[in-house]
């Protein structure tokens, strides 16, 4: 879950980003959330005031100790709320006044944007990168180029399938297995497993993917069923994934009792509901 | 399997239904259910080599007699189900609280007397 | 001459060692333990995998009664797990038997487990939470598990384990498991146990369709094996018993069924027939229709092996009223059609032309082999195997491998079904139990309790009420707290708490402590079900001195917290409810006493044949007196006319053996020349008369037991000239020419030989099962006589089951022709001057064909013999063909639905030799888990007559299943406890309602009903 004053921190800035969707394509203004860690980024980006370095006005920062504690579900969240772009910077590896922060959310959100390649979000709208408190001027060149990179990638629409997509996401990532494996993956690369045997990274990266993108499927195919009954073939569509990769899905949310069968049969392509 | 199912179910265990008799059935409906249903083996599994069929064969009957004082005879039903189909339970007693549910309280509820 | 008697521990002075050990837990397994634990013997059950129930757990239904297959078996997986005198060692495999039969020692590897069984609760948060996820064996690899897992939700031992290849270590199951059951420090580790008796259960394994790699298995997506199919029709499956194809998720309309994949194939080495798959793959076309109506199977066979009892009637009720088309060929390939994922079956059809046919899903019914791992413990073990990888056996003596101590049964004896798997572990419980007969109830343990505390039914009750959080299935949902404060303000409840886990070990401490300081007599638990966790509370309740029956259960997991997790305020009121039902019902529970009646350690054998015979030495051999009744005046019955087995085994000499060693046995008491004229009493203690001629001498004998062992004997057959022309004969007449010396059978020249004589037709519509057999032997035999004869064997289906078919392969290969006929079309034996002439229809040729030959022999029908008079002085069912009925057909194949009445051998139906052998050990295994007893304990919930209210309406004599109640001399109906079991059905009819079921008494149903509504 994401904590309240997270949450209330990024609901205070959507409504503002609410405001700007309205505007519409023309004379397209970039809305981009920004992470700041307390002790490099945050500093660098005073530097930046102190300097007179100037930059685009389209991000709005929320300030954090440390980029490690930027939970990745905040990232879909931004994007629904109605953010174009999210930005997370920390202390550059080595710095981190934690130690080991930085390296964490550069796991973890490397993680993300290869979640959110592969269901079409596309990876380009969240960049982590490192400023120091010495870099004022960095900081406004990332602000920079990052906001003409949303500007040429333009609005993020939140269509309907977007909206599952991200909602789908955000679930997954507050779920506690992903939490848990998302946590454990850097400690497992890192170190011993509780068997006291090094696992295998390939094996360990498969297994944390594999479960979120189930995970992730599973959440969307449920919430395609709300609006009524599909055939398998229907939820693969709607999915965009081959059907061989979405009957093991179906497969096993049927044996989660989530969903079942619609009772009328006479047809030859039988039609999942959600369970009630 | 953990199956969703209404919570207004509630089970009595018997060994066997042939051990529900027609008394009980009515009985159930004197001290205020609004339905009853009596799940037993599959036809011909009977653990007890015929129970359920004596069983349904009362299901009928206490049917007729609800229906004859104005109760209505749907408010009971015999259902079939093997150990292994947790699903059709569900789905039964999904089912009969649907049913339940559309036919509303049990006037028994309000008259006692319309029952001996 | 077989060596039929290695079970007998030669020249031990010393006591042999009490204690079995049983190798894998299936079906078999199951039965052998519960056979030998239940007659005084300790158990070690020993399976490689996590769990026991074997292939059988993985069955949707059953043939040929459609049994649901899970249904049937888990009263034996319960009661396996929770046997006192069996200890179930899961995940481990046998190592090495050292020792001498009466005296092994076995060492016994446990795989790690890294779950400990003494913590787990089995509530499944490990796997929920499990990260990985990989193909789940159970359901063939079509859905998926977590590493950590419980292979099937009814597994007993209901514990997880983590599959430490797919783990990766991660720690998240210890993190959520509230029982402290995760140990990723567990070791495998070795351990040494003393046995008797070793018996061999492994099963089998299904062939590797990949080997047939012209049906493209694993290539094309909708070609599946049958074990595949069966998991797709589960309701436990991965579709939910819906029936999905791989490809697409779209139901198939056109399935295929190709037979024989892996059996009766040179190519791959398996030379025999499977056995079960011609009755499976009818099961799964019917029940597959059943479950979609526009399914239109199609079954690819050669021959079709409906064999068993009442198999074939369920065959031809498949092709005639349930729409499964039967097509006689030979398939040759299966092709992918381009786009659709259909496939196209390529075939030879009956007249040996080619065919193809589109398909949208191809069943393989892949066979029975034995494993890898199997056969390296048997050879661990120095047991010899055949030379297709079962086990090495005398058909003579069936249940004995190579080595002496060392027993078999099921599967990997031969392939085999359900019922003749049962049938053969009870046989080998009583080989194993009968080396060691000596130590029997030497290391089997009873149990001691402490004297029960009196509670008149007059007493205020004082209940006890424990709430169970169940980790978190329970407490997440239910709110434990309120539902434990709302007990403590119901009526009688003294006191009211909670639990983390109820079940575990403190907690029964905590019971046992808290009925002493509050001096409760009635105790509570809210947790799960009492179908598994019942027998448990009450050894808690009755090791602290109350009568088990005072113990009362409310199911608020599996029928509340876990089927209402979304309306969690709901579930707490009916966690409330169901606490006060249980509290309305507390109330009203009364001790109820079991009484101990002694056991007559006798037993009567009626039927002197070879199942009766080898049934008495057997009992005999365990140490008790047998009266062994033979209506003729010499023993040996039907194998009076039989000379060889097939495989060769001198029928004759085993006969002479058998009758002196019957003969020499001082336990036994042969009346021949004798009849059952009166038969009284039940299980433990029956008393019959036997009248024996010629002075018709009557006596009455006390015994405990009663085996049915009447057999059958051939028919003389109707027609074909038989009687009228001394050129036909029977098959046995045939094998009594061939015994009898060369000549007159060398000389023959040409025979036909008519197959299905009085049997598959409307007067008797089974298979008699053994004709194929005799057919083959007596061919074979000839031929070794004259191999210049022509024989030609006029056949419908050759049913050379299991290790037979080699023998049918060998005959084709010496030349005897055999030609296929329809029952519509049967051959004709006529006469045609000094000729005798056989006319028949000429399948490849299309033409009618006459042969004149020497000889015609006609395989005639087995028949019982005459049972009726018999049947209803024992009150026991037999077929419409007159065989004797057994209770269940799959799992109870030699009880009667009466206790302490067993069938054996051709009474029950049709039966080779070593079939029966077989089975004449199964009646004996049976037989000792009452006469091993002193007493039988009867009573508790049983129906009582209230004799004051009794109209002696007959209504209670009319419904009772099991014909108990019985109106005596004082005009009352009685009940005899020994006899009820329980159901309960007169107690619901009775129309002065005289009568109750103990402990579902009116008065309680009604409370409890009455609780569930009020407030």
């Amino acid at each position: 879950m994401i904590d309240g004053q997270g949450a209330a921190q990024t609901g205070a800035v959507q409504a503002d980003a609410k405001l700007h969707q309205a505007e519409g394509q023309a004379g397209f203004e970039p809305r981009i959330l920004s992470f700041l860690c307390n002790w490099c980024a945050y500093a660098g980006a005073d530097l930046a005031g102190i300097s007179r370095f100037q930059y685009p006005p389209n991000t709005r920062v929320i300030r954090v100790m440390c980029s490690g504690r930027i939970d990745p579900a905040f990232v879909p969240r931004a994007l629904l709320a109605g953010f174009d772009g999210v930005m997370i910077l920390g202390c550059h590896p080595g710095d981190c006044h934690y130690l080991s922060g930085n390296i964490q959310a550069e796991r973890k959100m490397t993680f993300l944007k290869k979640l959110l390649a592969g269901e079409g979000i596309g990876a380009g709208r969240l960049i982590l990168d490192w400023v120091s408190a010495g870099e004022g001027q960095r900081f406004a060149e990332l602000v920079r180029d990052f906001t003409g990179q949303i500007r040429s990638l333009g609005p993020f629409r939140v269509t309907p399938e977007a909206e599952g997509t991200l909602r789908a996401i955000q679930t997954a990532l507050e779920g506690e297995r992903i939490r848990w494996m998302t946590g454990k993956a850097g400690e497992l690369l890192e170190k011993d497993n509780v068997y006291g045997e090094r696992s295998d990274p390939d094996r360990v990266r498969e297994v944390l993917e594999a479960t979120v993108r189930d995970e992730l499927r599973k959440n969307r195919i449920l919430r395609f069923l709300e609006t009524g009954p599909l055939t398998a073939a229907e939820i693969s569509g709607k999915l965009a994934v081959p059907l061989k990769e979405t009957l093991p899905q179906l497969v096993a949310l049927v044996g989660e009792g989530r969903i079942g069968f619609e009772p009328a049969e006479e047809s030859h392509q039988p039609r999942y509901v959600k369970s009630g | 399997m953990r199956l969703n199912y209404p919570s207004n179910v509630k089970v009595v265990k018997v060994p066997c239904t042939g051990r529900v008799d027609m008394l009980l059935i009515l009985k159930a409906f004197e001290s205020g259910v609004d339905g009853v249903y009596v799940a037993g083996c599959m036809e011909g599994e009977c653990h007890y080599l015929r129970g359920n069929l004596r069983a349904r064969r009362r299901v009928e009957q206490v049917k007729k007699l609800l229906d004859e004082v104005g109760l209505g005879g749907e408010r009971v039903e015999m259902f079939n189900m093997s150990a292994s189909q947790g699903q059709r339970f569900a789905q039964f007693a999904r089912e009969m609280t649907e049913r339940i549910r559309s036919l509303g309280p049990s006037p028994a509820k309000k008259n006692k007397e319309v029952l001996p | 001459m077989a060596t039929v008697e290695n079970e007998e521990v030669k020249g031990g002075q010393a006591k042999p060692v009490g204690a079995v050990l049983v190798v894998g837990g299936g079906i078999g397994g199951m039965q052998a333990s519960l056979d030998l634990a239940e007659s005084g013997f300790y158990v070690y059950l020993v399976d490689n995998a996590p769990t026991i129930g074997g292939v059988m757990s993985q069955l949707d239904k059953t043939f040929p009664t459609n049994d649901c297959a899970m249904c049937i078996m888990s009263p034996k997986l319960v009661g396996t797990g929770s046997h006192r005198n069996i200890r179930v060692i899961t995940h481990a495999e046998v190592k090495e038997v050292a020792g001498d039969p009466g005296d092994f020692e076995a060492t016994i590897l446990r795989k790690a487990r890294y779950i400990r069984p003494d913590k787990c609760t089995g509530c499944g948060e490990c796997a929920k939470h499990c990260p990985v996820t990989i193909a789940d064996s159970y359901n063939e690899g079509m859905s998926r598990r977590a590493a950590v897992y419980l292979r099937y939700p009814q597994a007993i031992p209901k514990v997880y384990l983590i599959d430490r290849e797919a783990c990766i270590g991660c720690g998240l199951c210890e993190r959520v498991c509230l029982a402290g059951a995760v140990d990723y420090a567990d070791e495998a580790c070795q351990e040494k146990i003393a046995v008797g008796s070793v018996i061999l259960a492994p099963g089998f394994e299904v062939f590797d369709a990949a080997r047939r790699p012209e049906f493209g298995y694993g290539v094309y997506p909708n070609v599946i094996t049958s074990l595949e199919f069966e998991r797709i029709l589960s309701a436990t499956g991965p579709h939910r018993s819906h029936v999905l194809r791989p490809s697409d998720g779209t139901i198939p309309e056109r399935i295929a069924f190709i037979q024989c994949v892996g059996s009766r194939d040179k190519k791959c080495g398996n030379d025999y027939c499977s056995s079960v798959c011609c009755m499976y793959s009818v099961k799964e076309a019917v029940i597959a229709k059943e479950h979609v109506p526009f399914i239109k199977p199609t079954i690819f066979y050669m021959d079709m092996r409906a064999y068993g009892k009442g198999f074939d009637a369920y065959y031809e009720r498949a092709k005639a009223d349930q729409g499964v088309r039967f097509v006689k060929s030979m398939v040759s390939r299966v092709r992918q059609q381009q786009g659709t994922g259909n496939l196209i079956v390529t075939y030879l059809d009956d007249q040996g032309k080619a065919a193809e046919e589109v398909f949208d899903l191809v069943v393989l019914s892949v066979g029975m082999t034995t494993s890898q791992a199997v056969r390296d413990t048997a050879a661990r073990l120095g047991v010899r195997l055949n030379a297709y990888g079962f086990c090495e056996t005398n058909p003579l003596a069936p249940l004995a491998t190579s080595r002496e101590g060392i027993y078999v049964c099921g599967a990997f004896q031969s392939p085999k079904d359900i019922p003749e798997t049962v049938a053969q572990a009870s046989g080998a419980a009583a080989a194993a139990a009968g080396g060691i007969a000596a130590g029997r109830g030497t290391l089997a343990t009873k149990k001691e309790y402490p004297p029960e505390t009196e509670v008149a039914s007059a007493e205020e009750p004082r209940i006890g009420v424990f709430v169970c959080h169940c980790g978190i299935n329970i407490g997440s949902v239910v709110n434990v707290p309120s539902v434990k404060e709302y007990a403590a303000t119901l009526p009688n409840v003294v006191l009211a708490d909670e639990n983390l886990y109820t079940c575990s070990q403190d907690t029964q401490e905590k019971i046992k402590k808290a009925i002493q300081e509050h001096g409760l007599n009635r105790v509570i638990v809210a947790s799960c079900s009492p179908r598994t966790h019942e027998p448990m509370f009450r050894e808690t309740i009755r090791d602290a001195g109350l009568n088990k029956f005072l113990f009362e259960m409310a199911n608020i997991r599996d029928q509340c917290s876990w089927v209402h997790m979304r309306q969690k305020p709901e579930a707490t009121a009916k966690a409330k409810h169901l606490v006060r039902m249980a509290v309305a019902n507390a109330r009203l529970n009364r001790s109820l006493g079991e009484t101990a009646v002694p056991v007559a350690q006798r037993a009567l054998i009626i039927g002197g044949g070879v199942a009766g015979m080898t049934a008495a030495l057997r009992l005999a051999g365990q140490g008790f007196a047998v009266y062994l009744v033979e209506k003729e005046e010499l023993l040996g019955g039907n194998l009076r006319n039989i000379h060889r087995t097939i495989e060769g085994e001198d029928v004759q000499a085993f006969l002479t053996d058998l009758i002196d060693r019957v003969s020499a046995e001082p336990r036994i008491h042969v009346l021949t020349g004798s009849q059952v004229t009166e038969f009284g009493g039940v299980r433990g203690n029956f008393t019959t008369a036997v009248t024996t001629a010629p002075a018709m001498t009557a006596q009455k004998i006390q015994h405990g037991v009663t085996v049915v062992a009447t057999g059958a004997e051939e028919e003389r057959p109707e027609g074909f000239l038989y009687g009228e022309d001394p050129r036909v004969c029977t098959q046995q007449e045939f094998e009594g020419r061939l015994a009898a010396g060369g000549e007159e059978a060398a000389g023959l020249r040409e025979v036909v030989m008519i197959q299905c004589v009085g049997s598959r037709n409307e007067k008797r519509p089974s298979c008699s099962r053994t004709c194929c057999a005799t057919a083959l032997k007596n061919a074979l035999a000839l031929k070794r006589l004259n191999p210049a004869a022509t024989i030609r064997v006029l056949y419908r289906d050759v049913r050379s089951y299991g290790m037979l078919e080699p023998y049918y392969a060998q005959a084709r290969r010496e030349g005897v022709l055999f030609v296929r006929y329809e029952p519509e079309a049967p051959p004709v034996v006529a006469r045609e001057g000094d000729s005798l002439t056989v006319s028949f229809a000429e399948p490849i040729l299309q033409e009618q064909a006459t042969v004149k030959p020497d000889l015609v022999v006609l395989s005639s029908a087995t028949v019982p013999r005459e049972n009726r008079e018999l049947a209803n002085l024992l009150k026991v069912p037999r077929t419409a063909e007159g065989f004797f009925l057994e209770a269940h057909a799959k799992l109870r194949p030699v009880d009667f639905a009466s206790d302490g009445i067993y069938v054996a051998g051709s009474a029950h139906a049709p039966k080779l030799i070593t079939e029966s052998v077989s089975q004449a050990y199964a009646a004996v295994a049976r037989a000792c888990t009452i006469l091993s007893k002193e007493n039988l304990m009867v009573g508790g919930v049983v129906a009582v007559v209230d004799g004051e209210r009794c109209a002696a309406c007959l209504t209670c004599v009319r419904v009772c299943p099991y014909d108990v109640p019985v109106v005596n001399l004082r005009g009352e109906a009685e009940i005899d406890i020994v006899k009820c079991k329980g159901c309960g059905t007169c107690a619901a009819e009775c129309p002065a309602r005289a009568i109750d079921l103990m402990h579902y008494r009116g008065e309680q149903l009604e409370a409890k009903i009455g609780a569930l509504v009020e407030g």
